[in-house]
């Protein structure tokens, strides 16, 4: 009997055991980051010239290639990302991370890492109905989010800063504008900006009264309970809220639910997946009455240096999303939908014209309120406290094109590092038409080189493989240079060269020339000369085969034979794509093979002149590829045995080619022998200019020997090669390329964002009437900002209303210090009461402004 | 099933051996076809719940127009070279692209039609090709999609589940002869353990033997960076092996045992048993004639249902041990709607329920003369 009664107690003991292991609070799953991506053009007008390269202190050293001898990629997922690192399993967890119980662990851990701007959310609103009489005409239900007024205030209704506090654990920003806090648009309209947040701020009974005199003027009345109704019908409103992606978006859906409830309204809390709502918000008929708001959230790719075409993405029906009823639903007056789509086409001819409908399209969508911005989420990547790594501060880390470069163990040379990702070898890889996924984007990106080098730091490139660049303007365009690798000039008209090659005939394979097309001649707005260095030819791909002009020719051909009809290549699914290419460009001109000196002709601009530099490189959407791999994949795709792209591989029956394995490989093994048998060069007509038949036998030799010792075809030139594919135990492993080109060290002076700090003295008491003068202190890790290094230092004066009194520029005393004068006139103007001073510092090395307030009292 | 429990078989007179002979082929063959067109009416109606379920009947084609409609509008805005275009050419470049990736999902034909090829297709074991999924050496085959995750899953669900069956019958025989001892009544105790899934065990191996002790690996099925050679790599094999099949195992064990021995303590009190008993029989011939002899078309039916779930994977312990296993593909191809994926999991599995529900009947007679078949 007393056994029994142990084993009875022994046995409820392990289920009360697990019980209370079981209500552990629950950690949300984190799924892949974003669905969406926000508009990316990418230029900015500055006046301001700096050195090309950035202050590099890093000792020398003779090591080429990538720091580490080996980089092991390995899937890991993100709720066990900050753990592995932790017990040392990985080293690198490169995607992003957003929860803030990941926050708290990885700095309990002692780990470093990254943050970047990463997803930013929204509530867009149906705005069916409106100036039709509010209703939904297939329902004849009000919708009261077809009234502006109603969508203005929802801006009252929801507080954000309640929002960051409680779902982001602090770590986001609140938000009012499609632009990104960190981004350099943001720091440019500041004082715009501020007026209107601090017009916007959460008020609660502000929204309530706007709100109900709306609902009333549109025939809603509330009842005995207190809820609207319309026509004795209770006004339900859906909200679609998503519950995948990061999982923030079901308590920031169910805190605007409970808002809305709190003044009137019932909500149907319709949670879902992308795809599970998707159908209603994006291809369904906002009409049918189905949804009122959506938890929208937008993601970027990298830092943004302009965001003049956001307005007519979110709310112009010439949006991108033109063929949803949901944007041929946003209805706005004339002048702005002509202001949105000349700020998407810059079309504006001068800086002080372009600030102007910037700040006019700012405030205006307000007025039309389709969506409320709530908060820019910030992201991480953790790593050992022993590496460090560059990170970009829109992409982070795993598809920054400087981590090859400047991932390290600190003050060491070589080792081996685990680097932990969600996922790889998603879809096949090749070059054309391949993986399109960030997982296998970052393995990519340490077998290539690219001609240019995007500034993790600004989005501003950087000369990589080329060595200088020139960039010709026709007319006044507001385009400026903030590097001196760039000479910048500008002329009335740019005549395209006759000579230059515009297009691709596929039977005779060879360029058509602009005279030819053209023979009355062709303008362009845009030339860039990219000048390549002598040490070019020095390069050498992984197969040992040396870099030639050859391989830069190619990737041309291959821009224009994929999607012309006629061409052995030709795939329906590249042709729109060519289109779009040709739209704005003009030909493209090889000056001089040896220095490579290479001039591109366009009618695309952009306001950084860097930005404007088209380089050549054999770089394809999806990866580099030497010519004589391309060849190898051509012949099987004439063949009919594969295809680049998944429509053409559906289409054929054929399968996806893939470089690194799978039944490609044998086909491309068995053309390559064929090729190489035969002697081939591929367009002879036009690459026999470049190749001869011995250099193409030894370049078909060098990858037979690399496929033999390596198991693929994915030859790149970057500091590392792809040494080892385990494709279902889902590992890369990458070794250093001693060959490479450069030092390890060329780009080490990106390894931390040079943030500024910013502190404010002065006196917290000022006399009504008195000239008051406050120091500016802008520091990064303790030592003065290099004046040379700001791009301005504003102030930006608040009266104890909350209400902009003046914006100003701050007085350069030296590096790292400033002065604010304010006059008598303007403290008379303050009068007496609390005030605050906001400064706001933009730093040429990054674009994320820095911000601090000073509050003083006035008497 | 059509089985017939006869009293003891009665000698037959010579002359009617043939006609009897006969007749019993008749019969089994007679069975045989009708319980093969039986099974495949089964097959093909569970297949095509399957495609109706799978594709939400139907609405799955809204759920992927609306996501190529956005993945495209996104693609577009990505790209600077489309800055150039007018509104009006942009729409016409997203029509044109949306038009060419419903055609290649065949979203330009009715679902009724394309269930209907689906279904045809599956029935003959032509997988087709995937809409969304490569397999992970990158082709679109469903048939490499399967195969690739086939060895994986087998080894993980095969060495756990084999361990777990045949230990748990095992133990159980044991126990059976050992009701009320201390051992019997700890499996007892122990048996609601069972409750929680294999991958809450396997949560909690990882916290104390991956993360705290630092012995065992997180996940994943090699070290990384993977062994250079064959014996080192299937030793890594083995080690990542270790914490799954534990979970796998644990998990199921003390209720396997539980459920195993309560059956034999059932057959163990048989008066023949006793008899067997009296008679002075070992408890091994007792165990092997008495108990396991007439309990073997149900161990024999246990084992066949076995063997073929090792083929479903298991979902959420792959996902937690990061194995790539068929499980995840099959939660991969659910989430990504890709029909012909999951109809060729399903197609595959309910073939091989089918070849053992058949196999069965079969060796029931085998093993028990009491039964027979189609009589």
């Amino acid at each position: 009997m007393i056994k029994n009664r142990l084993m009875l107690v022994l046995g409820l003991l392990v289920i009360a055991s697990m019980v209370l292991g079981a209500c552990q609070p629950a950690t949300p799953a984190t799924t892949e980051p974003t669905d969406t991506t926000s508009p990316t053009d990418t230029t900015s007008p500055t006046d301001t010239t700096a050195p090309t390269e950035e202050v590099v202190e890093a000792p020398r050293t003779t090591r080429k290639g990538g720091w580490l001898d080996q980089v092991t990629m390995t899937v890991v997922t993100a709720d066990a990302a900050i753990t592995q690192i932790s017990a040392g399993a990985v080293d690198v967890y490169a995607s992003n991370l957003s929860r803030p119980q990941d926050v708290i662990a990885a700095d309990a851990a002692g780990l470093e890492r990254s943050f970047q701007f990463g997803i930013y959310y929204e509530i867009t609103y149906n705005p069916s109905g409106e100036f039709e009489g509010n209703t939904f005409p297939a329902t004849g239900k009000l919708n009261p989010f077809a009234s502006a007024a109603v969508r203005e205030a929802m801006n009252w209704l929801i507080d954000r800063n309640y929002i960051n506090q409680e779902i982001y654990g602090g770590n986001a920003v609140p938000k009012f504008f499609s632009l990104v806090s960190g981004f350099p648009e943001y720091a440019k309209y500041v004082e715009t900006i501020r007026g209107l947040e601090a017009r916007y701020q959460y008020d609660l009974e502000r929204a309530d009264a706007q709100i109900s005199a709306e609902m009333e003027a549109m025939g809603a009345v509330k009842n005995a309970d207190g809820l609207w109704t319309y026509n004795d019908e209770v006004v339900d409103l859906v909200f679609l809220i998503r519950s995948d992606s990061d999982g923030t978006r079901v308590p920031m859906g169910d805190y605007i639910s409970n808002q809305l409830e709190a003044i009137g309204f019932t909500v149907t809390r319709q949670y879902g997946s992308s795809s599970e709502l998707a159908p209603l918000w994006v291809s369904g008929n906002i009409d049918d009455g189905l949804w009122h708001l959506y938890t929208g959230a937008w993601g970027v790719g990298g830092v943004s240096r302009t965001d003049a075409g956001d307005f007519q993405f979110f709310y112009s029906p010439n949006s991108v999303y033109a063929f949803t009823t949901l944007w041929q639903g946003y209805t706005l007056s004339d002048e702005d939908l002509a202001l949105y789509d000349d700020l998407a086409n810059s079309a504006y001819s001068s800086l002080e014209e372009r600030d102007a409908m910037m700040a006019a399209a700012l405030e205006s969508t307000f007025k039309y309120g389709y969506r409320t911005w709530v908060v820019d989420g910030r992201a991480f990547s953790p790593w050992q406290p022993n590496v460090s790594v560059a990170f970009d501060l829109a992409a982070g880390v795993d598809i920054n094109p400087l981590w090859p470069h400047t991932l390290r163990f600190d003050d060491a040379e070589g080792g081996s590092l685990n680097w932990g990702t969600p996922d790889l070898f998603v879809d096949p890889a090749n070059p054309v038409g391949g993986s399109n996924w960030t997982y296998d984007n970052q393995w990519q990106l340490a077998t290539n080189d690219r001609g240019v080098m995007g500034n993790p730091h600004t989005g501003i490139p950087l000369p990589q493989r080329i060595e200088r660049a020139e960039v010709v303007i026709a007319g006044e365009l507001p385009v400026g240079a903030t590097y001196d690798w760039v000479d910048l000039s500008f002329v009335d008209t740019i005549e395209v060269p006759a000579d230059a090659w515009i297009d691709w005939n596929p039977e005779t394979e060879t360029f058509i020339t602009v005279g030819e097309a053209y023979p009355d001649g062709l303008t362009a707005v845009r030339k860039s000369v990219s000048y390549y260095p002598a040490e070019l030819f020095d390069i050498t791909w992984h197969d040992g085969s040396s870099f030639d002009v050859a391989d830069v020719v190619m990737a041309m051909i291959m821009t224009f034979a994929t999607g012309m009809e006629g061409s052995p290549l030709y795939d329906e699914a590249q042709a729109g794509a060519l289109d779009a290419f040709k739209g704005g460009f003009k030909g493209f001109k090889i000056v001089s093979e040896s220095p490579l000196v290479v001039e591109f002709y366009t009618d695309v601009w952009f306001e950084d002149a860097e930005l404007n530099v088209t380089t050549l490189w054999p770089a394809y959407g999806y990866g580099d590829a030497a010519w004589h791999v391309i060849a190898v994949a051509n012949s099987a795709e004439i063949n009919g045995e594969l295809a680049y792209t998944a429509d053409k591989a559906e289409a054929s029956e054929v399968e996806w080619t893939n470089f690194i394995g799978g039944p490609s490989l044998e086909i491309m093994k068995t053309n390559l022998d064929e090729l190489a048998a035969a002697g081939s060069v591929p367009f002879a007509a036009t690459l026999g200019m470049y190749i001869t038949p011995e250099e193409a036998a030894a370049r078909y030799a060098n990858l037979d020997a690399f496929y033999g010792q390596y198991g693929h075809f994915w030859v790149g030139t970057g500091p590392y090669i792809l040494s080892q594919v385990f494709l279902v135990e889902k590992q890369a492993v990458l070794v250093n390329n001693p060959n490479y080109i450069d030092l390890s060290d060329k780009w080490a002076g990106f390894a931390a964002p040079k943030i500024a700090a910013v502190e404010v003295d002065g006196s917290a008491r000022v006399t009504v009437g008195a000239e008051a003068i406050f120091d500016v202190f802008v520091t990064f890790e303790g030592a003065a900002y290099p004046a040379d290094e700001i791009a301005g230092v504003k102030y930006i004066l608040y009266n104890s209303a909350g209400e902009i009194v003046e914006v100003g520029e701050a007085a350069p005393v030296a590096d790292g210090q400033y002065s604010v004068t304010l006059s008598g006139a303007t403290t008379t103007s303050l009068g007496a009461g609390s005030n605050k001073l906001e400064i706001a510092v933009v730093a040429i090395p990054v674009s994320v402004p820095a911000f601090t307030t000073f509050e003083f009292v006035t008497e | 099933m059509s089985v017939e429990v006869q009293s003891q078989p009665s000698a037959e007179i010579a002359p009617k051996r043939r006609s009897a002979a006969m007749q019993s082929f008749m019969r089994v063959a007679k069975y045989t076809v009708l319980k093969v067109f039986m099974l495949m009416i089964t097959v093909a109606v569970g297949v095509y719940l399957t495609i109706l379920i799978a594709n939400m009947g139907g609405y799955v084609d809204q759920i992927l127009k609306g996501e190529i409609r956005d993945r495209i509008a996104q693609g577009l805005n990505r790209d600077p070279q489309f800055k150039a275009m007018l509104p009006e050419q942009r729409a016409e470049y997203v029509a044109n692209e949306v038009a060419l990736e419903e055609q290649r999902l065949g979203l330009n034909r009715p679902f009724a039609l394309r269930s209907i090829a689906y279904l045809t297709n599956a029935l003959q074991m032509e997988l087709g090709r995937a809409q969304n999924m490569s397999s992970d050496s990158g082709s679109r085959q469903v048939r490499l999609i399967i195969l690739e995750r086939l060895a994986p899953t087998l080894l993980l669900m095969g060495f756990s589940n084999m361990f777990l069956f045949f230990g748990s019958i095992g133990i159980a025989l044991g126990l059976s002869r050992k009701y009320g001892s201390i051992w019997d009544k700890l499996i007892v105790a122990m048996s609601p353990t069972s409750s929680a899934p294999p991958w809450f065990y396997g949560v909690f191996f990882i916290l104390i033997f991956a993360a705290i002790f630092r012995v065992l690996p997180f996940g994943g099925m090699i070290d990384a960076p993977p062994p250079t050679n064959q014996v080192d790599y299937a030793l890594s094999v083995i080690k990542h092996l270790i914490l799954p099949s534990s979970a796998i195992i644990i998990s199921a064990m003390f209720i396997s045992i539980y459920n195993w021995r309560t059956f034999f303590l059932i057959y163990s009190s048989e008066d023949y048993v006793d008899m067997a008993k009296a008679k002075g029989l070992s408890d091994r011939d007792v165990e092997s004639r008495y108990i396991l002899r007439p309990t073997l078309p149900t161990i024999i039916t246990n084992f066949g249902l076995l063997v073929i779930t090792l083929w479903t994977g298991a979902i959420i312990t792959e996902t937690v041990f990061q194995w790539p296993g068929l499980g995840r593909t099959a939660y991969r191809a659910i989430g990504l709607y890709d029909t012909p994926v999951i109809v060729g999991l399903t197609i595959i599995y309910a073939y091989l329920l089918a070849l053992t529900v058949f196999l069965l009947d079969i060796i029931y007679a085998i093993v028990d003369p009491r039964v027979k078949i189609g009589g």
